[in-house]
């Protein structure tokens, strides 16, 4: 298991760099990982859409499925993939600290 | 930013100008020998075609040496079949003997055509793939080697597909292939009840279970799963959505082996392959017992058919019974169906054969 390090803290991650000890979450985790991803600041929207997936997961124990995503944030795909470069799979969701999609992805 | 969305080259900016300048007007076609392909036309243009094998996992020299072939006989021009195999097509009779002896020296084996055991279509195996309960590239090569007549001769009375899968996934057409090889566990998942949480999403975990056996945790302190092993029957789906439930065994993992299934509706429709082993162990590199075995029943069907009778069509004709009698298959209690729709796959008539 690797392990990043991020503003001096080191957290363990996987070959993938999601984050592997989910109670280690913070803002600076999501804005540390969006800046190795080239987003230097992040915005209103990219809150409010890591926060939605933070609360949806907290609440149903998964991640949503994309609709249900864009239907609640009123972010659409397109939008999306402008805000997270990876899309809300491999950027939102290892942003906000949830665990790996897995899946024939 | 690099262009985005801009799909696949136009099939047709490489296609051979014999082709181009009779698209859509073919005559007629025949099988002149194995592995080659005459095509006519309405404008009396001719198209021959010479076939070869390919293993599929191939490396950057391969694709070269056959682009050389390629350059030399044919325009620069060849295609890969739905099968990987390669097709180097030319308009001039003369060139075939050509490609031929240089596919050869390549080590290439000519065929693939016609009433013959084409390539398998297979999967990643243990070159690639974390959910494999069997090696792909290697059990292909053991079962190619063993039925290696068949795919350069006309031996058979119909086409015979084989296609392996490395679990239960069945990624290609084990489904529905004349023969397949599928791989399979005989063990429950481990459960790594400390990663469990931060790795997987728990409802999503206990929804793949085809049989239900997956359920949170009973010591509510643990945020994990439990699997009830007397319902599990080893798919290894939880492991596919959750990577802390890993259940591959080298002692228990092995395949089964499929037979009669097809996808043409010449004749009869398209049927599913059906069990015709239940469990044979890994034995790498070889894997003896599963290639004797498809030798077995290919023998069998290649003396027992007719003339254009798919394997699934030569079961239907004889029976099961006879088809487990004349192979020399035990008939087990695996093979008896006991899932959803099980009720449908016995016999509710009084007609067998003792």
């Amino acid at each position: 298991m690797a392990s990043i390090n991020l503003h001096g803290n080191s957290y363990e991650v996987d070959e993938d760099g999601f984050l592997q000890e989910p109670d280690k979450w913070t803002e600076d985790v999501a804005k540390a990982m969006a800046e190795m991803e080239g987003i230097t600041d992040l915005n209103e929207t990219h809150w409010k859409v890591m926060n939605y997936l933070r609360d949806y997961f907290k609440q149903n124990g998964i991640a949503p499925m994309v609709r249900k995503l864009t239907k609640d944030t009123g972010v659409n795909l397109k939008e999306m993939y402008e805000l997270f470069p990876q899309g809300p799979a491999n950027s939102a969701c290892k942003w906000a600290g949830l665990p790996k999609p897995t899946g024939c992805v | 930013m690099a262009r985005t969305d801009i799909g696949p080259p136009d099939y047709r900016l490489m296609l051979p100008e014999t082709i181009t300048s009779n698209y859509g007007k073919w005559k007629y076609h025949e099988i002149l020998k194995p592995g080659v392909m005459k095509h006519v036309s309405e404008t009396g243009d001719e198209l021959y075609t010479v076939r070869a094998g390919s293993p599929r996992l191939v490396s950057i020299d391969f694709i070269r040496d056959i682009c050389d072939i390629a350059d030399k006989y044919c325009d620069g021009h060849l295609r890969f079949t739905s099968r990987f195999n390669i097709e180097l097509m030319t308009p001039k009779k003369e060139n075939v003997d050509g490609i031929i002896g240089d596919l050869k020296k390549l080590g290439l084996p000519i065929g693939g055509i016609g009433d013959c055991i084409s390539n398998i279509v297979h999967t990643q195996g243990w070159i690639h793939c974390h959910s494999a309960a069997t090696d792909a590239s290697g059990l292909v090569k053991s079962i190619m080697d063993e039925l290696y007549e068949y795919f350069t001769e006309f031996k058979l009375h119909a086409k015979l597909r084989i296609a392996v899968a490395c679990c239960i996934n069945m990624c290609g057409a084990v489904h529905c292939s004349d023969l397949a090889v599928v791989g399979i566990h005989t063990t429950p998942p481990k459960v790594n009840h400390e990663k469990l949480a931060s790795t997987c999403e728990i409802p999503s975990v206990i929804a793949s279970c085809p049989t239900g056996a997956i359920r949170r945790h009973s010591d509510k302190n643990i945020n994990s799963v439990e699997v009830r092993e007397e319902r599990c029957m080893y798919c290894g789906n939880c492991y596919t959505v959750c990577p802390s439930m890993p259940l591959a065994d080298p002692d228990g993992d092995g395949v089964a082996i499929y037979v009669g299934g097809k996808v043409s509706n010449s004749r009869k429709p398209p049927m599913f392959s059906r069990l015709a082993v239940p469990f044979i162990p890994n034995n790498p590199p070889r894997w003896p017992e599963v290639t004797s075995i498809l030798k077995k029943i290919v023998e069998v069907y290649a003396r027992d058919s007719k003339k254009y009778e798919r394997l699934g069509e030569w079961i239907q004709r004889i029976g099961w019974e006879r088809f487990f009698a004349l192979t020399n298959i035990p008939f087990t209690e695996q093979h008896i169906d006991d899932f959803t729709y099980a009720t449908e796959t016995f016999r509710a008539t009084t007609q067998f054969k003792w």
